[in-house]
């Protein structure tokens, strides 16, 4: 049998081979342009709302982080607001005692010092109350409150100078180690 | 998925990380010295002193200074700007009472981003005397004092834009001494 039909169609035709080409035939390619499904075409518009979900997410996260820090910020701070000044007894106590030694007469200077100071005048700052009953009452809580506000500030505006007026005798003195004007951290 | 990533997700984290940065940046300039751990040394101190006023009081306190009298208006001025003053002082009667691991918990907050050690004095008589200022640009924006002697121990923290002319004013009024100081200006990091 010759097989001239089956490579180039010449020859005496196969009628087993003619009978797969009807078969196969109704697959052969045809040039012609796809045809999608009409709902395939015209697609539903989907708007992707990720990103702006991802925004929205991002920003409320930031504002609990916010939030959240600045509790802690507030509640840490608030915690001590007040200022103390605590001689211990037996200091006091030396006041009527007559300074015997250099240590005593020490602090004797300094009980002096912390007087004129008018440090024992400073009591702890008012809590603040929720519930106040008036205005007048919460006037005045407040301006007790700015006046002892006041008297921390004095306090520890003097402490500040009397450090620096100290740093600056020091600085002044040719005889003190003076390692002045870098940068540590 | 990658390239979700690059277009869903990209930038809402930078937002979130730019966010979180900024917070974190803000907290590290912080001029506040936390000092909770000398609370302990209360207890062994024959005085002690502790100031805590913050930004609120601050406002408070600045309402209360006279603007008729010329003294307590420059002290005024000077407060208005500041976010909160802090001291923690404590005296001994004996020497020996603080170690250095406390002073090193206040010089290693000093030793943050910003802070400047502007002087450091040494002497037998009193003690080392270091102040440290936070620069925020040309700004001061806190200042540090800290004084170690044998038996005295003081750490003063000013918050917020310091003025050191207005805080040279002060000299001589209120019982504050004549300290001779000199408005500073940060030094260029040519000069450092």
């Amino acid at each position: 049998m010759k097989e001239d039909y089956l490579w180039d169609k010449t020859g005496e035709p196969d009628p087993e081979i003619q009978q797969l080409e009807e078969i196969l035939g109704t697959l052969r390619y045809e040039p012609k342009p796809l045809e999608l499904p009409q709902d395939l075409l015209t697609p539903r518009r989907r708007r992707n709302h990720f990103p702006l979900l991802a925004i929205a997410a991002t920003v409320l996260l930031a504002l609990l982080a916010a939030g959240l820090w600045l509790r802690v910020r507030t509640q840490s701070e608030s915690q001590p607001q007040q200022a103390s000044v605590t001689p211990a007894q037996s200091t006091i106590d030396e006041k009527s005692t007559v300074a015997t030694n250099n240590d005593e007469e020490r602090k004797q200077q300094k009980i002096e010092q912390v007087r004129k100071r008018g440090w024992a005048r400073l009591r702890p700052l008012p809590r603040h109350s929720k519930h106040r009953s008036s205005s007048t009452t919460l006037a005045k809580q407040e301006r007790e409150e700015a006046l002892e506000a006041k008297q921390q500030v004095m306090l520890a505006l003097r402490l500040t100078t009397e450090k620096l007026s100290l740093v600056h005798k020091k600085n002044q003195s040719p005889s003190n180690q003076i390692k002045n004007q870098h940068r540590v951290g | 998925m990658n390239s979700l990533f690059h277009t869903n997700i990209r930038q809402p984290l930078m937002v979130l990380l730019l966010i979180v940065s900024s917070t974190l940046v803000a907290n590290a300039q912080d001029s506040r010295i936390q000092t909770a751990s000398l609370d302990h040394l209360a207890a062994k101190a024959s005085e002690s002193v502790d100031v805590n006023v913050d930004e609120r009081l601050m406002k408070m306190a600045a309402k209360v200074f006279s603007d008729q009298d010329a003294d307590e208006r420059k002290i005024k001025k000077l407060v208005e700007g500041l976010k909160g003053i802090y001291v923690r002082s404590f005296e001994f009667d004996a020497s020996g009472q603080y170690t250095d691991a406390d002073l090193e918990s206040i010089r290693t907050q000093l030793r943050g981003p910003g802070w400047t050690r502007m002087v450091n004095v040494t002497s037998k008589k009193d003690g080392k005397l270091e102040v440290y200022l936070l620069f925020h640009g040309d700004m001061v924006n806190g200042l540090a004092v800290l004084h170690s002697d044998e038996k005295e121990l003081t750490i003063v923290n000013i918050v917020g834009p310091v003025d050191l002319d207005k805080l040279a004013q002060l000299e001589g009024q209120f019982g504050v001494p004549e300290l001779g100081i000199e408005s500073q200006k940060p030094k260029t990091k040519n000069e450092q």
